[in-house]
C-alpha cells in the first residue's frame, strides 16, 4: 500500500513537473537553446502567485490568468531583446545569455522577497480526501488536473493550429521553414513565451507545495534538465513521460529504501540514461538540418 | 526579369561573392555552373533572401528585393529549392506540400493548388500520408518540386537538383524542369552536371571564385576551350554522363 501511495504521489507531482520541463524542452526543440533561466522562471511564477495571494487574496490557481500572460510577455521580450541580437555562435552565446538572465532575475527576487523561505498557504492547502487507505491531497489533485488541461492546450496548439504547424516545421528544419514563408523569429519568440508561461503555471504549484526562496531555482533547474535529458532534448512527449517516471521512481525509492536515496535517484537515472541511451527516451539521434 | 548587379555577399568576414552581374530572361532556363566553392549556392541564397547582400542590387520585375525577407521574396513570386534537406522529415508528404502554401490564408485555395501540383507530381497523392523522410531521394525531390509550385511562382530557383539522384530519377527531374519552363515559369538552375545542365539551358553562366567568368548560350559555353581548363580534373567528371561521353 505504501508503494501504491508512492506511485500515486509520483504521478500527481509528475504532472506539474511535466509543465515546467515541457517548457524547457520546447524551447530547446525550436531554438537549440538550453534555457538555464527556466528554474528561476519557475520561482518567479511562484513568487508572483504568492504576492497576488498574500496582498490581494487572489486564489493561486486563479492568479495564473495574470501570471501566465505576464510571463509569456517576459519570454517574448527576452527573445527580441537578448537572443535575437546575437550575431555569432548563437547556441553558446544564447546559453550564456539565459544564464545571465537567470542570475539577474535571482538577484532581483532576492532583493524584493528576501531570502526567507515562504510558501503559498491557502485555506485548503492541507485538505485531502481518501479512497480506501490511499490519501489524495486536494492541491496535488487540482494541480494534476490543471497540468493535464494546460498540456492538452499545448498539444492542441502544436498539432491543430497554423502556429503549431509553423512551430513544428521550424523545429525540424528552420531554413526550409523560412523558405516557405514562416517567420522563424516570431515562432522562436512565441515559443520562449510559451515555455516561460508554462514555468509560471508550474511555479504556482511549486509554491503551493514547497517552501521556497530564489535559491530554490538551482535544485529545480537540475531536476528539470535531468527530466529533459531523460525524455530526449526537444521531445515534449518524452518530457511528459520522463517527469512522471522520474517522480514515481523517486517516491518509490524513498519509501522502499530511504528519502535520501529518493533524492539521488534523479541523478542516478540521469547517469544511466547518458550511458545507455544518450538521446533519451524519445530523442532523435541525428542532429537536425542546419 | 531578375537582374543582379555588382553583388558582394558572404558569411562572417570576407566576401564569397565579389561583384556578380547576372540577368535572367523571362521564360528562360538559366544554368549556373562552376567548381565547388565558387559561390553558386551563396548566390541563390541571396536571391531567395536567406542571405543579405553587402553591396550591389538584386531586382525582380523592376523592384529591389536585395535584403528582403524570404517571405517577402516568396510573395514576389520567387521560390527556392535548396541543394539538400528541403523537407520536414517528420511531417507527412501532404503536410509538407501544404506548407508550400503557408502564405495562402485560404484553406480552399490551398486545396485547389494541391490538386494542381498532384496532377503534375502524382507521388504527392500516392504517398500523401507517409512521412517525407521515408521517401527515396528521387521521390523527395518530386515532393520538393511540388511544394515549390504551391504558390504558382514566376521564378523557380533550383540548387543542384540532380544531386544524389539515380540516373532514372534525374531524368524525370529534368523533365519536370522543362515542364515548368513550358508552363511559363522562369528557371534559375545551378548544376554540377555541366553537360546536362547547359544542354537544358537557354542561357549558361560559369562562376569561379565569386565572379561570373563566362556567359553565353549553353552550346557556346560547352564549346569554349576555357571551360576545359577550368574543369580539368574537376567536377565535370561527376554526374550521369555516359562513359563514352566524358569531357577529357
Ligand atoms: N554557411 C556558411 N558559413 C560560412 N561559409 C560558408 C557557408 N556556406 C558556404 N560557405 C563558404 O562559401 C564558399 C562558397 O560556397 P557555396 O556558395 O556553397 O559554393 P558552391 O555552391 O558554388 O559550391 C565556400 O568557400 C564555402 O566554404
Ligand atoms: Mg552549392
Amino acid at each position: 500500500m505504501l508503494v501504491l501511495q508512492a506511485i500515486i504521489d509520483g504521478i500527481l507531482v509528475g504532472g506539474f513537473y511535466a509543465l515546467m520541463a515541457g517548457g524547457l524542452t520546447l524551447v530547446f526543440g525550436v531554438m537549440e537553446i538550453v534555457n538555464f533561466a527556466q528554474g528561476i522562471m519557475v520561482v518567479l511564477g511562484a513568487y508572483l502567485s504568492y504576492a497576488l495571494f498574500s496582498h490581494l487574496s487572489i486564489d493561486p490557481f486563479l492568479s495564473l490568468v495574470i501570471t501566465m500572460p505576464g510571463m509569456f510577455l517576459i519570454g517574448v521580450a527576452v527573445y527580441w531583446s537578448m537572443i535575437k541580437p546575437i550575431k555569432q555562435d548563437r547556441v553558446i552565446m544564447s546559453l550564456l545569455v539565459m544564464f545571465a538572465v537567470g542570475t539577474i532575475a535571482e538577484g532581483i527576487l532576492d532583493l524584493v522577497f528576501t531570502s526567507n523561505l515562504v510558501q503559498i498557504s491557502t485555506p485548503y492547502v492541507n485538505n485531502s480526501f481518501t479512497i480506501g487507505s490511499l490519501i489524495f491531497p486536494d492541491i496535488y489533485v487540482y494541480a494534476f488536473l490543471m497540468s493535464v488541461v494546460l498540456l492538452a492546450g499545448v498539444y492542441y496548439l502544436l498539432y491543430r493550429t497554423r502556429f503549431g504547424r509553423s512551430l513544428r516545421a521550424s523545429m525540424q528544419n528552420p531554413t526550409a521553414a523560412r523558405l516557405v514563408g514562416i517567420n522563424t523569429d516570431w515562432v522562436s519568440a512565441y515559443t520562449l513565451g510559451i515555455g516561460v508561461a508554462m514555468a509560471a503555471a508550474g511555479g504556482m504549484v511549486f509554491g503551493l507545495t514547497n517552501s521556497f526562496d530564489a535559491a530554490s531555482s538551482y535544485d529545480l533547474i537540475s531536476r528539470l534538465l535531468a527530466i529533459v535529458i531523460f525524455g530526449g532534448f526537444g521531445s515534449l512527449s518524452g518530457a511528459l513521460i520522463a517527469s512522471v517516471l522520474m517522480l514515481v521512481i523517486q517516491d518509490v525509492v524513498a519509501v522502499v529504501w530511504s528519502p535520501t536515496w529518493g533524492q539521488t535517484t534523479f541523478y542516478v537515472i540521469l547517469i544511466l540514461i547518458l550511458l545507455v541511451r544518450p538521446q533519451g527516451l524519445l530523442g532523435r539521434k541525428a542532429v537536425r538540418a542546419q | 526579369m531578375l537582374t543582379i548587379s555588382g553583388l558582394f555577399a558572404g558569411y562572417g568576414s570576407g566576401d564569397v561573392l565579389r561583384g556578380v552581374n547576372l540577368t535572367v530572361q523571362d521564360g528562360s532556363i538559366t544554368c549556373v555552373v562552376g567548381p565547388n566553392g565558387a559561390g553558386k549556392s551563396t548566390l541563390l541564397k541571396v536571391v531567395s533572401g536567406l542571405l543579405r547582400p553587402r553591396v550591389g542590387s538584386v531586382t525582380f520585375r523592376g523592384a529591389e528585393i536585395g535584403g528582403a525577407t524570404p517571405r517577402k521574396i516568396l510573395e514576389c513570386g520567387i521560390v527556392q529549392v535548396m541543394q539538400s534537406r528541403n523537407l520536414f522529415p517528420e511531417l507527412t508528404v501532404r503536410e509538407n506540400v501544404e506548407l508550400g502554401g503557408f502564405l495562402l490564408r485560404d484553406a480552399s485555395a490551398v486545396r485547389a493548388r494541391i490538386a494542381t501540383v498532384t496532377e503534375q507530381f502524382p507521388i504527392v497523392g500516392e504517398r500523401a500520408g507517409e512521412r517525407a523522410g521515408q521517401l527515396s531521394g528521387g521521390q523527395q525531390r518530386m515532393v520538393e518540386f511540388a511544394r515549390a509550385l504551391m504558390l504558382d511562382p514566376a521564378l523557380v530557383v533550383l540548387d543542384e537538383p540532380s544531386m544524389g539522384l539515380e540516373p532514372r530519377a534525374a531524368a524525370m527531374m529534368y523533365d519536370s524542369i522543362r515542364q515548368m519552363r513550358d508552363n511559363g515559369r522562369t528557371i534559375l538552375l545551378v548544376e554540377q552536371n555541366v553537360r546536362v545542365g547547359l544542354g537544358l539551358a537557354d542561357h549558361g553562366v560559369v562562376m569561379e571564385t565569386g565572379r561570373v567568368r563566362l556567359e553565353g548560350t549553353g552550346a557556346e559555353i560547352l564549346a569554349n576551350p576555357q571551360m576545359r581548363a577550368l574543369y580539368l580534373g574537376g567536377t565535370i567528371e561527376e554526374g550521369e554522363v555516359p562513359a563514352g561521353d566524358r569531357g577529357r
